[in-house]
């Protein structure tokens, strides 16, 4: 995992961000059981040359990107740094898919849920079941969601799994878990993802393509599937969003572009509603007029996702800010993904299975 | 006072029981689910939690007494984690009682595909050479 560090903080080096201006460091570090590496933020810090400074790690399950993020952002408002450096890491592949899905089953109850063998995406299937039940939903829209993920994955050389599935493919693969198949999940991904975040009065000393942040929301939801309000949505992702947008004084209309945590094809769908892109039943409505590709209403993970970009736990809610960045800076590899004109982007990251959520509105700085 | 005996819940148990919990497994060995009661609110919990959600006092196990429930959600699990590989594919299931109350367990008996606001029988089970006992659900 320290190497993944290194190919992340390396560009930020190249930009001139070298260590002696960096005061401290968050390691967004979700799962230590993948690689057995414990004191995970003091190793990296000292393999990129930052021993002699400040360093901790954040962990709060697949939102650990966007926790670590608020973190530094409360830091840095509060004075104590003026530029911190926010690395996100995940090492999955050392352990095989069935041991990776024991370990992250184990982020659900481990009293009640883990003895009855609700893997991720055994949650994220029962929110599917519950809302194709509600809504009288296909399992085709998902599917039709898989396949806007790995158009955009593979024009994306960062990807995973950068390459395109037809409809018929991904409606059709080996089921996961029922009614979930394997083009409905993210993918078991190593990865690194880095971004630096500074104090207002010294941005200009490393850039002048800023973004700022505008607008912060988190939310939580019951430990519990079962004992969620609807399953319909994630009651956590909804009051994120809402004071997100209230702190940014936005409205979901104004967003130009977003990230959203698509570790499940039904995810994305919910996230459409929660995020207030469609009212509560019409994501569908929203994927079939494809409202969602990087050309039309509101473009969605023009990155490939969670799913075909691929899910690296602690480094994906980084990830999702650096590609918002990217893309107002009119950086996409290739015209057919970049997004015109972004001024207000939207980064989504939820953990688990929506017991903690962040959302991020960012503002182009220039 | 009895000997404790040593149970563990579900399929795949993470083996931490306290007293509390140990008193649950017991009553669920004899074929009863327990729920819990705040003895200071009356707030209820299924499944049964020692300290009160809302004001954190001691709750009281009781005998919860409703059989039957509707099938609020569920999932085929064919991807097991590594802890319930010889069981997959099952199915799990949420069931919602009349009261609002929900439980969240295998349907052990299906013999076709599951479905929403189905009916859900409350049952038990013990595998007695892993000292597992479990509640599930039967249609």
């Amino acid at each position: 995992m320290r190497e993944l560090c290194a190919e992340a903080y390396r560009p930020i080096y190249d930009e001139g961000i070298t260590q002696d201006r960096i005061d401290a460091t968050v390691l967004s570090y979700a799962a230590s059981q993948f690689t057995g590496q414990g004191a995970g933020s003091a190793l990296i810090a000292d393999y990129l040359g930052l021993h002699d400074k400040p360093h901790l790690r954040v962990e709060s399950a697949c939102t650990t990107g966007t926790a670590s993020l608020r973190a530094a952002w409360g830091m840095v408002s509060a004075g104590l740094y003026d530029v911190m450096l926010v690395l996100g890491v995940e090492q999955m592949n050392r352990v095989s898919s069935g041991t990776a899905t024991e370990y992250m089953s184990r982020a659900g109850d481990m009293r009640w849920e883990y003895p009855y063998g609700i893997s991720f995406p055994a949650f994220y299937a029962l929110m599917a079941s519950r809302y194709m039940h509600e809504y009288n939903m296909p399992h085709e829209v998902l599917s039709m969601i898989a396949v806007k993920s790995h158009h955009y994955g593979a024009q994306n050389p960062k990807a995973h799994l950068p390459r395109e599935v037809s409809l018929e493919e991904a409606n059709n693969a080996v089921p996961i878990c029922r009614p979930l198949n394997l083009y409905d999940c993210s993918l078991i991904t190593d990865g690194a993802a880095a971004v630096v975040i500074a104090a207002e009065d010294r941005v200009k000393e490393f850039t002048d393509e800023p973004m700022w942040i505008k607008g912060i929301g988190a939310g939580a939801s019951a430990m519990m599937i079962q004992d969620r309000e609807a399953l319909t949505s994630i009651p956590g992702a909804k009051r994120a969003a809402k004071a997100a947008y209230k702190m940014a004084g936005l409205e979901p209309k104004d967003i130009n572009m977003a990230e959203v945590h698509d570790c499940f094809t039904i995810a994305e769908l919910i996230a459409y509603e929660d995020l207030g892109f469609a009212e509560p039943g019409k994501g569908p409505d929203l994927v079939r007029n494809k409202e969602n590709y990087h050309d039309a209403r509101i473009p969605v993970n023009c990155d490939g996702g969670l799913k075909s970009k691929g899910h690296p736990l602690g480094a994906t809610g980084v990830s999702m800010t650096y590609e918002v960045l990217k893309q107002m800076r009119g950086e996409a590899e290739k015209p057919s993904r970049q997004i015109d004109d972004v001024q207000y982007g939207l980064v989504h990251n939820v953990g688990q299975s929506g017991q903690f959520v962040n959302v991020f509105i960012y503002e182009r700085g220039w | 006072m009895a000997e404790k005996k040593e149970l563990y819940l579900g399929y795949a148990s993470d083996k931490a029981v306290t007293p509390f919990f140990q008193e649950f497994l017991e009553a669920l060995d004899q074929g009863t689910l327990m729920m819990s009661k705040c003895t200071k609110c009356g707030a209820e919990y299924l499944p049964p939690r020692q300290h009160c959600q809302k004001d954190m006092a001691d709750c009281e196990l009781k005998p919860f007494t409703e059989t039957e429930a509707k099938l609020y959600s569920y999932v085929i699990v064919d991807f097991p984690p590594d802890s319930l590989s010889d069981r997959a594919p099952y199915v799990v299931a949420v069931g919602e009682f009349p009261s609002g109350k929900r439980l969240t367990a295998h349907i052990t008996n299906l013999m076709s595909m599951p479905e929403v606001g189905m009916t859900l029988k409350l049952g038990f089970d013990k595998m007695e050479e892993k000292k597992l006992v479990t509640y599930k659900w039967l249609v």
